[in-house]
């Protein structure tokens, strides 16, 4: 039996309703040659891909792809780095969540085939993208001159951990060391303690939505212009821009954050709200935010409390007081939510006008959620080898533009034929010795 | 010099945020040559009120909470409860491109607000609502902040230390917000290009809460597909079972981040070259440690030894040695030191902005370059009320006109 892949590259889709057609929404007519790869590029050609664009990713089949190897299948709980050594490509749930909408082609760029067939590729696109450690697309000659001389009015986003300039240019990076050096990391903890920082790759997506932002703002210019641009966005730099006001602290006021009292956990530094805290709820490690800013807040919680003695003790009279009494307060606090539901305590206090919310995992805001059942940010398409799948959408509703959800993310290779041949014009016996030399 | 063109030059943005969400959205706005008019209460936006303060003189004019989200903005002041407020409002908007507004929906009723309203008749207007929840749904007039948008969108879950008696631990810096913002940002751009094509606005509402829920990275995957929820680990991936510590404490009591990858074969070597080079990588060198089975099994006695490593070293010493054994490895800069980061200096990253009676201030600088086109230089965030007369007019009253 032959494999999924090799049957989806014959010329016909073996699956009719794989087979790319006119694209709806703003980038519609938007070819993009998309050499991106891991997560912060991809993630940023998805939002391209969801909008109309025609995003072609160019794949290795002998570097795979990083999510297309990760172990995320469905029924197998294992850790990330807990990869199979011969990983089927076309069952990674990281990958077809980050693939969506896009075409896949490969191309092998180590050869001289390759590489004048990638020519051909980004000279019948408008938008080239990448996301390698600075260098790799000038070896192969792809710098932004060359791309100009290929597509005059291209525009090459080019998205790394430190920009592509700089001493530190070709430092190896990724989500976690990037949120390391930004110093955003070091701004998330408990005082005294080593930083908690995060325990996702924070700003592996907060750079993606800043790089299809610059796409798209580089798009809108050339639309008015007829002009392209290189952009150069290093995620280091957009999470700096992300420490927010304790940066002007430093610059403005000189004050220091390594004196031991900074970061201070969930408790905020300005303003002065209390309680402000994270307080245990019913169930192993479930939880319930707080937030109260105010007076009228602060009387709203001692009502749903029910009034207890201790909350009309002159330690906590005054915002103040309380924001000053703080161990004490939470102490209370924490007893008090112990025997409670995270939710039906987090709906008591918002119908009272206090600011509160469950801690919520994935399952629950996939599945038990019902703001964002109602609104629908969540949605599924199939896929031929992992089936039905579950994707996360875009968090705007839109009156006029239109998301189309096409396809579930491309099997390796699936779209040659209709790229090389099809868009291309790459004859059928061309293509056949391609495939024969291992070149696509 | 030729002069960069600014992509947004041209457009004019009205913004009536009470919130960072919103008002970060607006600089982006501004910062790539939007004319954004800031539109704020009588006694100033909330944000105003938030510090730290400048030099820790309080007041609406030197919270460093509302400069860092309010630079290359015009303040006006109006208040939407009266029908001057309000036609002020509708003034601008005639003539407006983007509308910025973070009003919930009992607010938006509260002053007359019709969103859909206003889209009928502005029909070019883009409405760029950042709210909470969204404008629609049971929970649209829930209220949120940044800590209730990070617990109920699920990043929170994902954030604070191994030892979960500890409660899960909010990461520093309006992260819910930014969040936000960040797809307020495609949302607006992607309504400016729709409607290059067709000549129409539209409403875009833009839910916090949902932006955090599809910002949690693997906790979504790890969902879809093995049905597992992630356990947060110290300043690491959560994972649906625990892994070794990736922090590293170091002789300066500072920390780097460093994944130990026991698997690929050059980035052990480079480990263990670099530890010899310290005279600290002990039996490491020991031919039975090139056998990637036997380091996983002796994994704890590596860990170990590889904690002593950066004990005895400078963090910073440690990262700039360990990036150039070609190894991922990241100090954990406090602010403070990225003023003094050569490659940040080399790039010319951080900018200066005049502020009257302080000087010259830095703020972080571009979040993207372009070659062909770049932001406006960055400017002080308005005083409250600064530009009332002169955007609504000479017969508009100042601020101290309208105070008691």
């Amino acid at each position: 039996m032959q494999s999924s892949a090799a049957r989806a590259e014959s010329a016909d889709y073996v699956w009719p309703s794989r087979k790319p057609g006119a694209r709806k929404g703003p980038l519609a007519g938007v070819r993009v040659a998309d050499f991106c790869w891991m997560g912060v590029g991809a993630c940023a050609t998805r939002l391209l891909a969801d909008f109309g664009a025609e995003v072609i990713r160019i794949e290795d089949r002998n570097r795979l792809d990083m999510p297309r190897r990760l172990p995320i299948y469905k029924g197998e709980a294992r850790t990330y780095g807990e990869e199979d050594a011969n990983p089927d490509p076309n069952k990674g749930g990281l990958f077809n969540n980050y693939n969506r909408n896009k075409l896949g082609v490969t191309i092998n760029m180590r050869s001289p085939k390759g590489k004048a067939l990638a020519d051909r590729l980004i000279a019948s696109s408008s938008v080239v993208t990448e996301n390698f450690a600075p260098g790799v697309m000038e070896r192969w000659g792809l710098t932004y001159e060359r791309l100009r001389e290929l597509s005059p009015q291209v525009i090459y986003a080019r998205m790394s951990g430190f920009g592509h300039t700089g001493p530190h240019a070709e430092h190896r990076s990724y989500g976690p060391i990037v949120q390391a050096v930004c110093g955003l990391s070091y701004i998330s903890g408990l005082p005294g303690e080593e930083p908690s920082g995060w325990g996702l790759s924070y700003m592996d997506n907060e750079a993606a939505f800043f790089n299809a932002s610059a796409l798209l703002t580089a798009i809108y210019h050339r639309n008015l212009t007829g002009e392209g641009a290189e952009i150069d966005v290093s995620a280091v730099e957009a999470g700096i821009n992300l420490l927010g006001p304790v940066l002007l602290d430093v610059t403005v006021n000189g004050r220091s954050t390594q004196d031991g009292t900074y970061p201070t956990g969930n408790r905020l530094e300005h303003p002065d709200a209390a309680p402000h805290g994270v307080y245990p709820c019913v169930g192993a490690d479930r939880w319930i935010a707080i937030a109260v800013f105010d007076e009228a807040e602060w009387r709203a919680l001692v009502s749903v409390m029910g009034n207890p003695a201790w909350a009309s003790e002159a330690r906590f009279a005054t915002q103040a007081a309380r924001f000053a009494n703080q161990d004490a307060l939470d102490a209370l606090m924490g007893a008090w939510t112990l025997d409670k539901d995270r939710h039906q305590l987090m709906h008591a206090l918002q119908a009272a006008g206090v600011t509160a919310g469950a801690v919520q995992t994935a399952e629950d805001t996939n599945d038990h959620d019902p703001q964002i059942a109602s609104r629908g940010v969540f949605f599924e398409m199939d896929h031929p080898v992992i089936g039905e799948a579950r994707f996360e959408g875009t968090p705007i509703q839109f009156s006029e533009t239109v998301q189309e959800n096409w396809r579930s993310g491309p099997l390796l290779g699936e779209d040659n034929a209709h790229v090389f041949k099809g868009l291309l014009g790459v004859a059928d016996d061309e293509y056949d010795e391609l495939a024969a030399e291992g070149v696509i | 010099m030729p002069q960069t063109p600014h992509p947004l030059a041209g457009l004019k943005v009205v913004e009536v945020a009470h919130d960072i969400g919103g008002e970060f959205a607006g600089l982006l706005l501004a910062q790539m040559g939007a004319e954004v008019v800031k539109l704020e209460p009588p006694e100033g936006s909330p944000t105003r009120k938030v510090g730290p303060f400048a030099k820790g003189r309080e007041g609406p004019d030197s919270s460093l909470n509302f400069w860092f989200y309010n630079s290359n903005k015009r303040s006006v002041t109006a208040d939407l409860a009266t029908p001057s407020g309000m036609a002020a409002l509708k003034a601008l908007l005639a003539d407006a491109d983007i509308f910025v507004s973070t009003l919930q929906p009992k607010a938006l009723a509260a002053v007359g607000l019709d969103l859909a309203a206003l889209s009928v008749a502005y029909p070019k207007l883009i409405v760029l609502s950042v709210t909470p929840f969204g404008l629609t749904g049971p929970w649209a007039d829930y209220k949120s902040s940044d800590l209730v948008a990070l617990a109920a969108g699920g990043p929170l879950n994902s954030c604070g230390y191994d030892d979960h008696a500890i409660p899960p631990i909010r990461p520093g810096g309006n992260q819910g917000y930014h969040t936000v913002t960040s797809f307020a940002q495609i949302g607006v751009m992607l309504a400016l290009l729709e409607r290059q094509k067709t000549g129409r606005g539209q409403v875009l509402d833009v839910s916090m809460h949902e932006s955090c829920a599809v910002n949690v990275e693997l906790a979504n995957p790890y969902w879809f597909y093995p049905k597992v929820n992630v356990q947060r680990q110290t300043c690491r991936h959560a994972q649906p079972s625990p892994t070794q510590s990736a922090l590293f404490r170091c002789a300066d009591g500072r920390y780097v981040y460093f994944a130990l990858i026991l698997a690929e074969p050059k980035a052990w070597s480079a480990l263990v070259t670099w530890m010899e080079s310290k005279g600290m990588a002990v039996q490491l060198t020991d031919p039975a440690f090139s056998d990637v089975a036997y380091r996983q099994a002796h994994f704890h006695e590596v860990q170990e030894l590889v904690e002593c490593f950066f004990l005895i070293q400078d963090s910073h010493d440690a990262y700039h040695d360990g990036q150039a054994a070609g190894l991922p490895i990241g100090v954990l800069n406090a602010p403070e030191d990225l003023l003094d980061d050569e490659h940040l200096k080399a790039r010319e990253f951080f900018v200066e902005v005049e502020h009257e009676g302080l000087g010259p201030v830095t703020y972080p600088g571009a979040l993207y370059r372009f070659s062909s086109f770049g932001e406006v230089a960055r400017t002080a965030a308005p005083k409250l009320g600064e530009h009332t007369q002169e955007v609504l007019g000479k017969g508009a009253r100042t601020p101290e006109e309208v105070a008691p």
